[in-house]
């Protein structure tokens, strides 16, 4: 009799045991499932930055050697510098990839793309420079750039939307809300951005 | 039984049916020639010629050629081709798409080379450009196909095996992009062990022992239930057919139009 109560009182302590321990370790694989998504959104935005400082890269010789045939669109030149400046100075945490800092960073690429774009209509009235060597091998690094650009975001997007697909789902958003990890926020679709951005020179 | 069996069938028969063009296919076909651009022997002469460098350097050029780019860019729609079906290998990313859409009589012929992560450094994109200009477009406007795609491919192999480098391809321009960062990109697996690890790990052990301990005590020997997965052959090794490696693509290469 008593050996039968010590059975059941040994069953009942290891089913409790179970299903503590299943808990425990559900909660530590949800987390580390969390923590994996999260590094490849860094990741995914590390290469982001990447793409885009290798736009700004392309920026100084591009400029020296509009420079060289067009002299007096020094105005359109200037934005390009600036908007160069602007846009390399904005730094984002990648572990705090909210609404707010990604649109500062979109602004500030924005206006360099623009800047851009408006010297490449000027760049049309000058022939000679068009036809120079040394402008078209930068004119199609740039436009592998402005594609690379459009690859990193959609790749950006895709791993982002699988990290806060999982993390808002029950019941890893219990681990999730309890860790303190945060929806990203996303890039917001280019006019046309299925299409690779055309640079025309 | 037979009624959940054919629901199932169709599930599947249906997502195949709409199975998208970027997915993976299950076999290496290095041309694909759906604009019907090539003659016989000139596809037969192109896929041994991309195969053997395959097999002999693990890097897969994809020539592939449509007259319908289902909506998409081209630039964009060889992108998603690369990635999507994983030319070149994982580890490396050693993949080239030539994607070609003949010039017809109300729009343009387009081209494009796009490169993965691995071979950017080796064929940057001025390079690329150079190529389409040099020679694909000259061939392509006489109308002939397959010559200005098989001097690409050319290109292209002495370029990856290093015959002669990219500068010597009349590439004056020298872009220093430290390409090295591309290198660990493939998802790195992230596992850290945390106090939570060791804490579950602490308790599993435990619990292990309470209950080898209790049944000793009160449990009747039990054999150990003989489950060996009988079927687990390794079929993979047994005929060393090639697949794509899972490459990756970046967005890097260039375009050009007739």
């Amino acid at each position: 009799m008593k050996k039968k109560g010590c059975l059941i009182a040994g069953i009942a302590v290891g089913i409790i045991l179970i299903g503590i321990i299943s808990i425990v370790l559900w909660y530590i694989k949800t987390g580390n499932k969390i923590v994996r998504l999260d590094e490849g959104v860094s990741e995914s935005w590390a290469q982001v930055e990447n793409v885009y400082q290798r736009r700004a890269d392309l920026i100084p010789n591009l400029v020296a050697t509009v420079k060289g045939y067009a002299e007096h669109e020094s105005s359109t030149l200037t934005d390009v510098v600036e908007a160069r400046a602007k846009a390399t100075s904005v730094n984002v945490n990648p572990e705090k990839l909210d609404a707010a800092s990604l649109q500062q960073f979109e602004e500030a690429q924005g206006q360099l793309s623009s800047a851009l774009s408006r010297l490449m209509v000027v760049v049309e009235r000058y022939p000679d420079l068009k036809a120079s060597q040394n402008f078209s091998e930068l004119q199609a690094q740039l436009e592998g750039t402005e594609n690379r650009i459009s690859v990193e975001r959609r790749k950006f997007n895709e791993v982002a939307r699988e990290y806060n697909t999982y993390i808002r789902q029950f019941p890893a958003s219990i681990v999730a809300n309890s860790r303190g990890f945060e929806k990203k926020a996303y890039f917001e679709a280019q006019a046309g951005s299925e299409k690779a951005p055309e640079v025309q020179f | 039984m037979k009624r959940i069996l054919f629901i199932i069938t169709f599930l599947v028969a249906t997502t195949n049916a709409f199975a998208d063009i970027f997915d993976r296919p299950a076999e290496v076909n290095l041309v694909v020639d759906n604009a019907h651009a090539f003659t016989h022997e000139q596809f037969e002469a192109l896929t041994a010629r991309l195969d053997s460098f395959d097999r002999a350097s693990t890097v897969q050029i994809q020539i592939y050629t449509t007259t319908d780019l289902q909506g998409y860019d081209i630039v964009d729609f060889a992108q998603r081709l690369g990635e999507g079906w994983g030319v070149g290998q994982a580890e490396t990313n050693n993949g080239i798409v030539i994607v070609y859409k003949p010039k017809t009589e109300t729009e343009n012929g387009e081209v494009t080379i796009q490169t993965g992560y691995g071979i950017e450094a080796l064929i940057p994109d001025a390079v690329c450009k150079r190529i389409i200009n040099n020679e694909m477009i000259p061939n392509f406007r006489k109308d002939s196909v397959y010559e200005g795609i098989n001097n690409a491919v050319g290109v292209c192999i002495s370029l990856v095996k290093g015959d002669f480098k990219a500068e010597d391809y009349g590439y004056s321009y020298s872009y220093s992009y430290d390409s090295d960062d591309y290198d660990d990109y493939s998802g790195s697996s992230y596992e850290e062990l945390t106090a939570h690890d060791v804490l579950g790990l602490c308790i599993f052990f435990g619990f292990l022992i309470i209950s080898v301990i209790l049944s000793m005590r009160y449990g009747k020997k039990h054999p150990s239930s003989s489950t060996y997965s009988s079927g687990s052959y390794h079929s993979s090794s047994s005929h060393s057919s090639r697949s794509y490696g899972g490459g990756h693509f970046g967005g890097g290469g260039a375009r050009g139009s007739w």
